[in-house]
């Protein structure tokens, strides 16, 4: 649980992904979005990038492109900050079907805490500046609010959602190919 | 004749329905004839990397797509082709025009665009440099033949002799 009252805990906004979109497609960030949302489920359905920095987002992106499921991406600030310009991009195709979240524990993390731009980044501000709708949150609460609302609502949103740093124990499977395999046969019609 | 045309219907026959591109001024014809081909979806992306991120997350969802750009792009998606494409074999076709070559006045594409196909044979990406304007329909076909059967990238390097040199002097 997250020990800071001023900072959504990332496991319980993970969890609340998956109790309000079952069906959904889901990508996670390299390292900690991985490791978390490994630790809450480890469904067929979870696309976990083990590299490949900066390309969460524009992953979902193409698979809203390609799906009608709701496809959410799970982001850290790090890989955003990585690449904003694909923000831009996600507005101007601004599918329904995404909602990007970006989990902003202010570091990165999974290399051992260092800080990010994070503090002096507004990235529901960046997000709204090239176009996207987003949202701002801090608490479980108000992230689960904002996750329906993104669902249900036309066009894709980022919802920027401020955690604690979390370290958790889990990890996804290691065989890349074998996540691919596993995920793409769960979405896609065999046939094809 | 017009060698966008063999590109066209090379990637109609292969189901290819996505492209994600940056302009480049030799590739400028085939763009324009990818935008008003009603069988294709084009995705204008702000560097090469996130273009090989949406090809992939489109493959996830069962389309087949093709990056089209400049070699100096195709050197933005190094570590997405190493860390992504390569370990979870997840198939894209490339078509990049390859500066640094014959006719080329600036130096700046000169590193990448001379050395592009060791870089990606080195990283063990596929790859074929087309030079002759009347292959350039079967080098697509067969490109994205074998990148969609293996699972696997398939980079196709346009050299200026296919898609005409820059002419600066
Ligand atoms: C292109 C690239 N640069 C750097 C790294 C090293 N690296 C791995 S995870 C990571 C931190 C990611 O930070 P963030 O997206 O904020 O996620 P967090 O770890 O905080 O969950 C970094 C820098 C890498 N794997 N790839």
């Amino acid at each position: 649980m997250s020990s800071d009252p001023a900072r959504a805990d990332q496991a319980a906004c993970t969890e609340a992904v998956l109790d309000v979109t079952p069906e959904a497609a889901v990508v996670s960030n390299l390292g900690v979005a991985s490791y978390v949302l490994a630790g809450v489920e480890d469904r067929e359905r979870n696309f976990y990038c083990w590299g490949s920095m900066g390309l969460t987002t524009p992953v979902g992106l193409g698979l809203a492109l390609a799906i009608d499921d709701p496809v959410t991406v799970l982001d850290g600030d790090g890989s955003t900050l990585m690449s904003l310009g694909a923000l831009a991009t996600v507005a101007d195709r601004d599918p329904s079907n995404l909602t990007v979240v970006v989990f902003d524990n202010g570091v990165y993390a999974t290399t051992g805490g260092q800080r990010s731009h994070a503090e002096t980044t507004d990235f529901a501000a960046v997000a709204e500046g090239v176009g996207l709708s987003a949202a701002h949150v801090s608490d479980d609460g108000a992230f689960v609010e904002a996750y329906r609302v993104a669902v249900e609502g036309e066009g894709a949103t980022l919802i920027a959602c401020d955690v604690a740093p979390v370290d958790p124990e889990a990890r996804p499977p290691l065989d890349a190919s074998h996540v691919k395999r596993r995920f793409r046969s769960a979405i896609v019609d065999p046939t094809r | 004749m017009d060698w966008t045309r063999g590109v066209l219907s090379s990637l109609g026959a292969n189901d290819v329905d996505l492209v994600a591109s940056l302009p480049d001024a030799a590739l400028d014809p085939l763009l324009s004839a990818l935008e008003s081909d009603p069988g294709i979806e084009t995705v204008t992306a702000t560097r090469e990397e996130s273009a090989v991120g949406i090809l992939s997350g489109a493959w996830l969802g069962g389309r087949r797509g093709a990056l089209v750009c400049q070699s100096s792009g195709l050197a933005t998606t190094v570590n997405a082709l190493s860390s992504l494409n390569k370990p979870a074999r997840i198939p894209f076709l490339g078509i990049v025009s390859r500066r640094g070559d014959l006719g080329e006045f600036n130096l700046a594409q000169v590193p990448f665009g001379y050395a592009a196909s060791s870089v990606l044979d080195e990283i063990g990406i596929r790859n074929r440099t087309v030079s002759d304007a009347g292959e350039i329909g079967t080098a697509v076909d067969l490109a994205a033949k074998t990148a969609f059967s293996t699972e696997e990238p398939y980079v196709l390097l346009l050299d200026a002799t296919v898609t005409g040199a820059k002419d600066e002097f």
